[in-house]
């Protein structure tokens, strides 16, 4: 869970936050904060299938899987 | 009393008046309807003017598509005031810059843009009051009057104000995307956006029982026509601010029963390519049409398009710019496939001319400019005469698009004048290679571009978002050499997650430079 946590988390402050958390917590609403957008959720699920060896079907593009840490981490329990 | 028809607020006015209890407007848990919601911008509109806001004065809008929005929107053009909407992706520096040249007098924005407003220098500017809509931060060091949008918008006076304005007056000032360069200030009168929302209604057919899935920010253009288009005509808007995840759309577009979606090319290239469009097609039983502007749509993705909408949704391709309030042409939907890479032709009250350098009509299929006249165009660029002088004349509105018109009387645009790069000995229309790219079924979208190449002037470099993660650049190259002749041949291709877009779902072309120019 933290290692997956951990992953998911730095993959966010890394590309869209320029390295600062800027007080990022795990049920931060990516949308509702302005943290990404469409060209992001794009990003953020190539790296989700490439890290995890998983392939993210068009109908799991929803944020109660990806628009905050908390629900990917949720996620991707569920699909690995 | 019935309401004139020839100022924007009109529409909503007009609405209020003959479908008072229709639901005007979707947003998450929020159903309004017209009248409620001209009560509320006629409450903004008394505040402000009691607040000493004046016919020209500038008042600027930073929401996302919201109800708020709206009530702001039409609140403002009710006080004779210039509705400025200002995008929402804007940085402390950007916002500085935009403000030091409109002068506004007021700001009304929310909660989400409070840091960016508070992290902004906008000492110089006389603002008399901010206006935020559920503020978190202290604002008692300000340098100017802070108002709660609630006390603002709640009880007062709710009927229509009477403000002496016409048609000529300016009505609101809109910031070009910036994609080719900086952001520039359109304005726009109340005749320019009636006259133009009356003509798109007629050829969309629009009626009091359409209903428009809204994805597009309200402070772009087009996102600004949809609301006008359906406010006039009575219909309801339905807003998802959630396109990054396009499955909630289309659900929604289920549930909603819509009848019409808009996008610009990366709306749609997300849908065919991250979206489960496909499975939800035969429920999509009220789409009446899909319409796409914005820029040039590949025929690749047309088609793919076409195939993946169900047959009854007819597909509008148009055409147009901020300086035009929007729109200029359609596509009529019944020649879609056989005029697929066209344009279509003006739309009701404007004339579009291919011209030569030297100003002169060129013969039918020969290249040059287009330039569209009309009461659809701007009165010019904000407090820029020489901007202004560059693109408007006699002839009308020069749009820097290079084109041609069929024999029947089709237009066809096929790159932009200041695009065209020299590569070795030889003209090269970026347009043309990335629609060649797209024809190799490998690639979900790409921008072609020229890096300063001291031998060759340019050199070619396309960045290109794959279908799939397995495919590789030769294998992209390989598909390129099929199609094209070598000189035309990207030196480099780069693969890229997604290509980067301002808000508007626009492609930056600054930022995917700055990727192109990377290790070149």
């Amino acid at each position: 869970m933290s290692e997956l946590r951990d992953k998911v988390r730095n993959f966010i402050i890394e590309n869209f936050l320029f390295g600062s958390d800027n007080g990022l917590k795990d049920e931060t609403s990516f949308l509702d904060e302005g943290v990404i957008d469409s060209t992001g959720v794009l990003e953020l699920v190539s790296f989700i299938e490439e890290t995890f060896g998983i392939a993210v079907e068009d109908e799991e593009l929803i944020p109660e899987n990806l628009d905050s840490i908390k629900n990917i981490v949720g996620y991707l329990e569920r699909k690995i | 009393m019935s309401v004139a028809n020839t100022l924007i607020h009109n529409f909503l006015e007009q609405s209020a008046e003959q479908y008072p209890d229709k639901i005007a407007l979707i947003h998450e848990d929020v159903r309004v309807n017209y009248a409620d919601i001209n009560a509320s911008a006629n409450r903004l509109a008394h505040w402000l003017i009691k607040d000493g806001i004046r016919i020209g004065d500038r008042v600027a809008l930073i929401f996302e598509n919201s109800l708020e929005y709206v009530v702001g929107y039409y609140g403002i053009l009710k006080t004779g005031a210039v509705a400025v909407p200002l995008s929402t992706d804007l940085k402390p520096d950007g916002l500085g810059r935009l403000v030091s040249e409109l002068e506004p007098r007021g700001i009304i924005t929310s909660s989400r843009f409070e840091r960016l407003v508070q992290a902004t220098d906008i000492s110089g500017v006389d603002i008399q009051s901010l206006i935020i809509k559920d503020f978190k931060l202290d604002w008692h060091s300000a340098s100017f009057p802070v108002f709660g949008w609630r006390e603002v918008v709640t009880g007062g006076d709710s009927s229509n104000p009477d403000i002496s304005i016409n048609d000529g007056s300016l009505a609101s000032i809109i910031y070009t995307s910036g994609s080719t360069g900086a952001p520039k200030g359109v304005m726009l009168s109340h005749g320019n956006i009636v006259s133009n929302t009356h003509s798109i209604c007629q050829y969309l057919c629009l009626t009091d029982q359409d209903i428009q899935m809204t994805v597009l920010p309200f402070f772009y253009v087009m996102g600004k026509s949809l609301l006008n288009t359906h406010f006039a005509v009575g219909g309801t808007i339905v807003i998802n601010n959630k396109f990054a995840f396009p499955a909630t759309v289309i659900k929604q577009m289920v549930e909603e029963h819509v009848t019409g979606f808009s996008g610009v090319p990366s709306t749609y290239a997300y849908l065919l390519h991250r979206s489960p469009l496909e499975k939800y097609r035969d429920q999509l039983t009220s789409l009446r049409y899909c319409s796409q502007a914005g820029g040039h749509m590949s025929k690749k993705i047309k088609e793919e398009l076409r195939c993946a909408l169900p047959a009854h949704t007819k597909i509008f391709i148009m055409y147009g710019a901020t300086e035009a309030s929007a729109r200029l042409t359609y596509l009529e939907p019944d020649h879609f496939t056989e005029k697929i890479e066209s344009i279509g032709k003006p739309i009701t009250g404007v004339t579009l001319k291919i011209l030569d350098e030297n100003g002169r009509e060129v013969p039918g299929g020969q290249t040059g400019e287009l330039v569209g006249n009309g009461p659809n165009i701007m009165q010019g660029y904000w407090r820029d005469q020489d901007a202004t002088a560059s693109v408007l004349d006699r002839h009308g509105y020069h749009t820097g698009d290079q084109g041609y018109k069929d024999e029947d009387g089709c237009f066809y645009v096929t790159g932009r004048k200041d695009k065209l790069l020299k590569v070795g000995g030889h003209r090269i229309n970026p347009q043309e290679i990335e629609d060649t790219l797209m024809e190799s079924d490998l690639v979900m979208e790409t921008a072609v571009m020229g890096v300063a190449d001291a031998l060759l002037g340019h050199r070619l470099i396309a960045l290109v978002a794959p279908k799939n993660g397995n495919c590789s650049e030769n294998m992209i190259l390989g598909r390129c050499a099929e199609r094209m002749p070598k000189y035309k041949m990207p030196s480099e291709v780069k693969l890229v997650r997604t290509l980067p877009k301002n808000t508007t779902g626009k492609i930056d072309m600054f930022k995917c430079m700055e990727l192109a120019e990377k290790n070149v």
